[in-house]
């Protein structure tokens, strides 16, 4: 490739837990710096660029001050890429919003409350337009270098549509469920290979949920393994507050509730 | 062909033997469950088994496969030749019927070059189960509790022989050179007779009617409305299709190296239970509802592929009533649709 096109790493609300693995995508994969050229990467350089292509946006977007960042970065650059679950759904951050904001803040801040600014959580593309995104708690560093791949073909990266179930039946594992344990597997969105199955772990569906999905007959299945209500919704909260928020809402909008 | 018969004793020797030659899998335990996979030893195999997540099919369709790999400078792409002799150890009924409605399949209305180039390449050593492997299964409803033909061994567990009918000249080459084999006497016949006259009352009938009602029955069910009740229930996790011996849909995807210079297409497992697979260019979703996926899957198993390839969608393994969270199994939803048929015709009647 003759011109390789300057990208750019950006961050905000968010642990860089993401980032983190695109250092770890750039030692296992090391012709991604052929055919990229970086201008801004905190985790990895001191330089800051501001003639960029592409924005990789990691975090959500949790006050005012962050809005004037975000439409800065997307006028400048081409293409916008949302980068882990905190860009892409709000992430961990958005647990708060079902919670009231100011005593949150006094619960974390004491007396220094009044100096943060705070509203709720919210993705990305609720605040710019984007053009991809890369989802997971962290992001799969397979799944960055086929985005990347897809964004230089200048094609929209093809994420899967099916739930983790698909991936770990692949694979062949025992379900949990046979295992006394639960999973929200059946309505988180899969690309993770189903990796926490996979390691005996519950899915908490960091990816999101899939499209159309079946919330009300999951709910009933985890009463079934004995969950109650409370720890059914602390499983919902963990990454799906902010979709299942919308979702509420939209239901209400159209009169459904 | 012949039957023979082998000491259990002999078993650490004859998979050395065929190791040698060629790579063995077989059932092995993992979580409570058992799953397939490669044996490097007689202390990995348990014959013994009661069903295993995924079907041995995946020896002759894998989850995912490359099928092509390719330059992007116009020269001609290469198709991916990976098929490895194989001996699949251990196969219950069910999963050899299953493989017999995939043969058709895959070779009656278009040969399909990967599934035919690791067939021939395949040795398939089934096993007669004594009992039902879990209260899901219902092989004999489905009549695939035991099989004529289709295997090249067929084994019988005796106590401490095994009983081996031969049904092919590959089968028969399995055993060439090893030490305590014997050719089945008078006797050994009879013990094989008593142990197949024993098991077949174990296994209980869960149909309500003969199967070869099946077809009929559905014809007349497509406007049911258990389907909906089922979309309401169903999580559209694809686990039923995945786990079945007889699905075999798939989707075709490319991949490109990073560099653009080079790239592989591959298949893998697709599910009619998804919400995007019937989703065409358009957008347009032809399949949406939850339940009329399910009606599609129940018809696939019980109707179009007797329509098509002349045997059932349906072995009766039960691995996807095992794994469905919401309990919806063919079971229950064929004999539902049975009664209510009878009851449907009579409150139209009054
Ligand atoms: S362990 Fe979770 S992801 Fe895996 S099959 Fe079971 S429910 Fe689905
Ligand atoms: S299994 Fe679930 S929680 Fe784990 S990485 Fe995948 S989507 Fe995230
Ligand atoms: S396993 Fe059960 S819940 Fe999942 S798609 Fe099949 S029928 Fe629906
Ligand atoms: S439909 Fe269910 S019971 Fe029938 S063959 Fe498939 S997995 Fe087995
Ligand atoms: S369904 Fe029947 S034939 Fe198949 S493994 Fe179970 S008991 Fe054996």
């Amino acid at each position: 490739m003759a011109v390789r096109p300057k990208v750019a790493f950006f961050e905000f609300t968010s642990c860089e837990g993401c980032q983190l693995t695109v250092v770890d995508s750039l030692q296992t994969h090391p012709e991604l710096l052929e055919a990229v050229e970086i201008v801004r990467f905190r985790e990895a350089m001191s330089e800051k660029g501001d003639d960029y292509l592409i924005a990789f946006i990691e975090g959500s977007c949790t006050r005012p001050s962050d809005e004037p960042h975000l439409k800065a970065i997307r006028e400048r650059a081409g293409v916008v890429v949302a980068l882990g679950a905190c860009a892409h759904l709000g992430g961990v951050n958005a647990i708060r919003n079902r919670q009231e904001l100011s005593e949150l803040r006094r619960y974390v801040y004491g007396d220094k409350a009044e100096w943060y600014e705070t509203y709720p959580a919210r993705p990305i593309s609720a605040v710019i337009p984007v053009d991809a995104t890369i989802p997971g708690c962290p992001i799969d560093r397979e799944e960055f270098i086929r985005v990347v791949k897809a964004v230089l073909q200048g094609r929209a990266p093809q994420l899967p549509d099916y739930p983790v179930c698909v991936e770990c039946k692949l694979k062949e594992n025992v379900c949990l469920y046979l295992r006394g344990k639960t999973c929200l597997g059946p309505i988180a969105l899969a690309g993770c290979d189903a990796i926490c199955p996979t390691y005996g772990d519950s899915c908490e569906a960091c990816r999101g949920l899939i499209p159309n999905p079946n919330i009300e007959s999951l709910k009933n299945v985890l009463a079934e393994h004995g969950l109650s209500v409370e720890q059914t919704m602390a499983k919902m909260t963990m990454f799906l507050t902010y979709q299942t928020m919308e979702s509420e809402a939209a239901a209400h909008g159209n009169g459904k509730r | 062909m012949s039957f023979k018969v082998i000491p259990k004793a002999a078993l650490p020797d004859w998979i050395e033997q065929m190791r040698r030659s060629q790579r063995v899998v077989g059932p092995k335990p993992l979580h409570g469950q058992h799953v397939f996979g490669e044996i490097h030893g007689a202390a990995e195999i348990d014959l013994d088994y009661p069903t295993t997540v995924i079907p041995p099919k995946k020896y002759l369709f894998p989850q995912q496969e490359d099928l092509l790999t390719y330059k992007l400078d116009g020269s001609a792409p290469s198709v991916v030749q990976d098929a490895e002799p194989t001996v699949v150890l251990g196969l219950h009924t069910c999963d050899l019927h299953a493989l017999h409605l995939l043969d058709r399949v895959f070779e009656k209305t278009h040969v399909d070059q990967p599934y035919m180039a690791r067939r021939a390449k395949t040795t398939l050593v089934s096993i007669e189960c004594l009992r039902p492997c879990m209260s899901h299964s219902f092989c004999k409803s489905m009549g695939t509790l035991s099989v004529t033909d289709g295997f090249d061994l067929h084994l019988t567990d005796l106590g401490d022989d095994y009983g081996v009918d031969v049904g092919t000249p590959k089968g028969a080459a399995l055993l060439d050179g090893l030490k305590g084999v014997r050719e089945a006497t008078g006797d050994d016949r009879q013990r094989v007779n008593r142990i197949m006259t024993e098991k077949w009352p174990r296994f209980p009938l869960r149909l309500e009617f003969d199967v070869t009602e099946l077809p009929s029955l559905l014809s007349v069910s497509y406007d049911s409305k258990l389907w909906d009740e089922l979309g309401e229930r169903c999580l559209a996790c694809a686990m039923c299709t995945n786990v079945c011996p007889t699905c075999y849909c798939f989707n075709v995807a490319d991949e490109v190296e990073l560099t653009l210079t080079a790239g592989k297409r591959y298949r893998v497992w697709d599910s009619c239970q998804l919400d995007k697979f019937a989703t065409v260019a358009d957008g347009h979703n032809f399949r949406a509802k939850r339940g009329a996926r399910q009606r599609h899957r129940f018809f696939r198993k019980g109707k179009y592929q007797t329509d098509a390839f002349g045997l059932l969608g349906c072995v009766g393994c039960g691995r996807c009533a095992q794994a469905c969270l919401v309990d919806i199994t063919p079971v229950d939803t064929w004999n539902e649709l049975h009664r209510p048929a009878t009851e449907g015709t009579k409150e139209a009647a009054a």
